[in-house]
């Protein structure tokens, strides 16, 4: 019973920095049908530049902020000058490369700064790890999946109660039919992507101080992020979330009774499998084609 | 551009000899023998990359697939080199079977995200299963290469993999030439399009994520017998990335190209060695400048230097062609296809486009649909060429029921469509435009394709023939070397019917036809409708040109707020009361000016 509350709690956790990641791409997917493949490392440098922030002395809070921010503007820069420029063509291989060649340049670049060790952020909410019913887990671990689900609700209520999330559902819906009324698209597509990466680098922010910090840390992060994206539905917000909180539970059981290999193997392999039952994901919805 | 291809593959055929010439010994071609290698998997991802548009970033993977294949089935169970890698392939093809379909048939970005997951999978399972892989300590005991009990030396392990480059390089240019090419190319253009000429936009994708499968898994076997050692850690992300430039900066879609870029990528490294850190930063580096500043790659911008210095004719003989007259008359004008649609209501969430819409085509006739705007014509097309399903009632065209059939199906029946914004493949040629049309008619296999055999030459040939003489038929002939997209609009119009008639369909249905057209234009497409009607293919037209309709039709539908609500001879409709209403509101007043329709 302990064992079982234990993988569930620290499940939920690192399913909620998941949750989160996720619903970045289904952000980025909704405005743009395109997405950044970047976006693990949008989280690597939310996570490195507050363990930097804290070296150079800022306070917790500061450091974390000017982290997330960071994460925000590179997310909007990427938009504009790797994404943007190939929008229009035929096919996804011309934002793909780009930002994944970004990626890749971004972490060889934190590798050489940051040096090719782990570090872990200091934080009041792994100071001492709180009991329950014998599972033992950090507050903030538990403060996790709660902000991931105030993400989605926060999501929820700016598309429905204001006007720039209400321009993002008509963007999502359709591109011209939003411009002809109005709406700079440019700007929402540019402004989605901003609010993923702040979404990405705050998870970063949140993870830190439980996994540790490392330049390497965003890649996989990030395939596991647009994995749940698949599972869930990246055409649902509430999908992707909770197929990212129920990807780490489950995450945590097959590493606990069986091995970090068998991880990996079923994890993605639950993802294609998924792929294979309910192409639009199990929340998803088939966009329709327009003729 | 035939004869440079020829003479590009007898150059390459003369380097691969006289590399190991001028080798001053069997080690200094390892490098290079690494270099074919790399080719060998780079001209496979370019069937995937260049001509299908999508992306798989898991070709490492596969390379590791198809290396712990072959090495397992050397070391536990005796198999010589070439059978051991011919296994390898036909493993690394049934897993990209099991890859792509499920993907490709969603979103082709998917395709990018699970081959990098499969990546981590074959490496964990490398590291997990023990007793057949050896965990991390890999297999050490490959044993040197061989064939048929021979063992080789370094020179005849040389022959067999430059042939297999070669020859990997030949089968994907005669593929890429073929009607198997074509498919994918269109569908990377556009897949709407592709569907509605009866081309299988997912078994499409699929063929060309399985060819680079196979090869990747070729490949991984000749490189274990080369190492002589692998283990998991060789094959990493880096190296995907790594094979996909090779693709990109070389010029994808190119014959040659990826050939180039494995080349220079295989070589560069030893050249970076020295700026070990930065080493993975260059090659990220390296693929930013390329997508902006070389989206064509090298071997791509230099194809379209030699064609913009020295032009293709733009026209095309027409010595030999077949007449339109010919290839598309029906055998019988009395057995003309007639198209039933009963009961059909198309929902949106709550906006009900169509409600319980009856239509009949009689057979051989021009029949017109017509409707003010938002009254669900465009529905009532999308609907019965299959992209979106009725919640309610069925069609069927000659007794075969098309609903639940896919779109592709539906072509295959003998439906073809124009669409109303054109969706032309814009970076083929006109020609190439319409002999994408007639691609449900060939035949021949991927064997015949990639052995260029007699049937797939006479096919072809004949294809083409057809093609010509459609062009002709909507006057387009000294337009056929251009790329579809520079046309101007009305020309590009007139190629969507040839291309739509190159199917050879039994109902044509054209969506606004006349949108956009000048006066003459419009008189040009009249003559075009009724020579289509009189050779025995029944015509569904939707349109809101008055003239045209009532010069052309024998009889009109018309649809309003998704109900038919009047279906007559043109002139009957035309008097309708209720029709008036629906156009003109109750009264007929304000209305001055201005025609019914």
């Amino acid at each position: 019973m302990t064992t079982f509350l234990q993988y569930t709690l620290s499940g939920l956790a690192i399913g909620g920095i998941y949750a989160l990641v996720a619903l970045g791409f289904h952000i980025m997917w909704s405005a743009a049908k395109a997405v950044n493949f970047a976006h693990g490392d949008t989280l690597m440098i939310g996570a490195v530049l507050a363990v930097i922030g804290i070296d150079v002395g800022l306070p917790l809070w500061l450091a974390c902020l000017l982290a997330i921010v960071a994460g925000g503007v590179f997310g909007v820069l990427l938009e504009r000058f790797a994404v943007r420029p190939f929008l229009g063509g035929a096919t996804s291989i011309g934002w793909m490369l780009t930002t994944i060649a970004v990626g890749i340049m971004i972490e060889s670049l934190a590798t050489m700064q940051f040096g090719g060790f782990s570090r872990a952020l200091p934080s009041p909410g792994v100071a001492q790890a709180v009991h329950i019913f014998g599972a033992g887990v950090y507050p903030q671990e538990l403060l996790i999946p709660v902000v991931a689900l105030i993400a989605m609700a926060g999501l929820k209520l700016m598309q429905k109660r204001t006007l720039i999330g209400r321009a993002m559902q008509a963007v999502a819906h359709d591109k011209r039919a939003a411009a002809l009324v109005g709406i700079d698209v440019d700007r929402i597509v540019a402004f989605s992507f901003g609010l993923s990466a702040l979404f990405g680098a705050a998870a970063g922010v949140l993870v830190a101080p439980v996994i540790q910090a490392s330049a390497t840390m965003g890649a996989l992060i990030g395939l596991k992020g647009f994995a749940v994206a698949i599972i869930g539905g990246i055409t649902s917000a509430p999908g992707v979330v909770i197929a990212g909180l129920a990807f780490g539970v489950m995450e945590k059981f097959v590493e606990g009774y069986i091995s970090t290999a068998a991880r990996e193997i079923i994890g993605f392999s639950v993802m294609i499998l998924v792929l294979l039952a309910f192409p639009q994901g199990l929340f998803g919805k088939k966009e329709v084609m327009k003729v | 551009m035939k004869h440079l291809h020829t003479l590009g593959f007898l150059a390459f055929a003369a380097w691969l000899v006289a590399v190991p010439v001028m080798a001053g010994n069997e080690y200094e071609l390892r490098l290079f023998m690494l270099f074919l290698i790399y080719g060998v998997i780079a001209v496979g991802l370019n069937v995937l990359v260049g001509l299908t548009g999508l992306v798989s970033l898991g070709q490492a993977g596969l390379f590791a697939l198809g290396s712990y294949t072959g090495a397992i089935l050397a070391t536990r169970a005796g198999f010589d080199m070439i059978s051991a890698s011919l296994a390898a392939a036909v493993v690394a093809g049934l897993f990209g079977v099991l890859l792509a379909y499920p993907t490709v048939r969603v979103r082709g970005v998917y395709l990018a995200v699970v081959t990098i997951a499969f990546g981590i999978i074959v490496e964990n399972v490398a590291i997990e299963w023990q007793s057949l892989t050896g965990g991390t300590t890999g297999i050490t005991s490959i044993p040197a290469p061989n064939a048929f009990g021979w063992r080789l030396s370094g020179y005849a392990f040389y022959g067999v993999l430059a042939v297999t480059l070669f020859l990997a390089t030949l089968a994907t240019h005669n593929l890429k030439t073929s009607r198997f090419g074509r498919a994918m190319l269109a569908v990377s253009q556009s897949e709407t399009a592709a569907r509605a000429l009866g081309i299988d936009a997912t078994g499409v994708r699929t063929l060309a994520f399985v060819v680079a499968a196979v090869t990747a898994g070729l490949a991984g076997t000749f490189y274990a017998f080369l190492n002589a050692y692998i283990s998991p850690d060789i094959f990493t992300f880096s190296d995907s990335v790594r094979f996909l430039l090779m693709v990109i900066l070389g010029g994808a879609a190119t014959t040659f190209g990826p050939v180039l870029g494995a080349y220079l990528l295989t070589y560069l490294p030893e050249l970076l060695q020295q700026f070990a850190l930065w080493q993975k930063f260059a090659y990220g580096a390296l693929l930013l400048l390329v997508m902006f500043a070389l989206p064509k790659g090298i071997l791509g911008t230099l194809a379209g230097l030699v064609k913009r210095f020295r032009p293709t004719a733009r026209a095309v003989s027409i010595v030999g062609a077949v007449p339109a007259e010919e290839s598309l008359r029906q055998p019988d004008k009395a057995l003309a296809a007639e198209l039933v649609a009963r009961g059909l209501t198309v929902r949106f969430g709550g906006l009900t486009a169509l409600s319980n819409a009856s239509v009949r085509v009689k057979g051989g006739e021009v029949h017109a649909l017509i409707g003010p705007n938002g009254a669900g014509k465009s529905t009532f097309v999308n609907t019965i060429s299959g992209f979106y399903r009725p919640a309610e009632g069925d069609c069927e065209l000659d007794g075969v029921t098309l609903t639940g059939l896919k779109s592709h199906q539906i072509a295959r029946v003998g439906l073809s469509r124009t669409f109303q914004n054109t969706e032309l493949f814009g970076e083929m040629t006109v020609l190439e435009n319409v002999i994408a049309g007639y691609q449900r008619r060939l035949t021949y296999s991927v064997v015949d394709a990639v052995l260029r055999t007699p049937r797939m030459r006479r096919e072809e040939a004949e294809a083409r023939r057809v093609a010509i003489g459609l062009l002709a038929f909507v006057g387009l002939e000294d337009y056929a070397n251009e790329a579809a997209r520079f046309l101007p609009f009305g020309l590009q119009r007139r190629l969507e019917i040839a291309r739509a008639l190159a199917a050879k369909p039994r109902l044509l249905l054209l969506d606004e036809p006349a949108a956009g057209l000048t006066t003459q234009e419009i008189d040009d497409l009249e003559a075009v409708i009724r020579r289509i009607a009189s050779l025995g293919i029944s015509v569904l037209l939707i349109e809101h040109h008055v003239d045209l309709i009532m010069a052309v039709a024998d009889t009109v539908t018309v649809l309003d707020y998704g109900q038919v609500i009047a279906s007559d001879t043109p002139s009957v409709v035309q008097d309708d009361p209720k029709v008036i209403e629906a156009y003109f509101g109750t009264s007929l007043h304000g209305a001055e000016g201005e025609k019914v329709a």
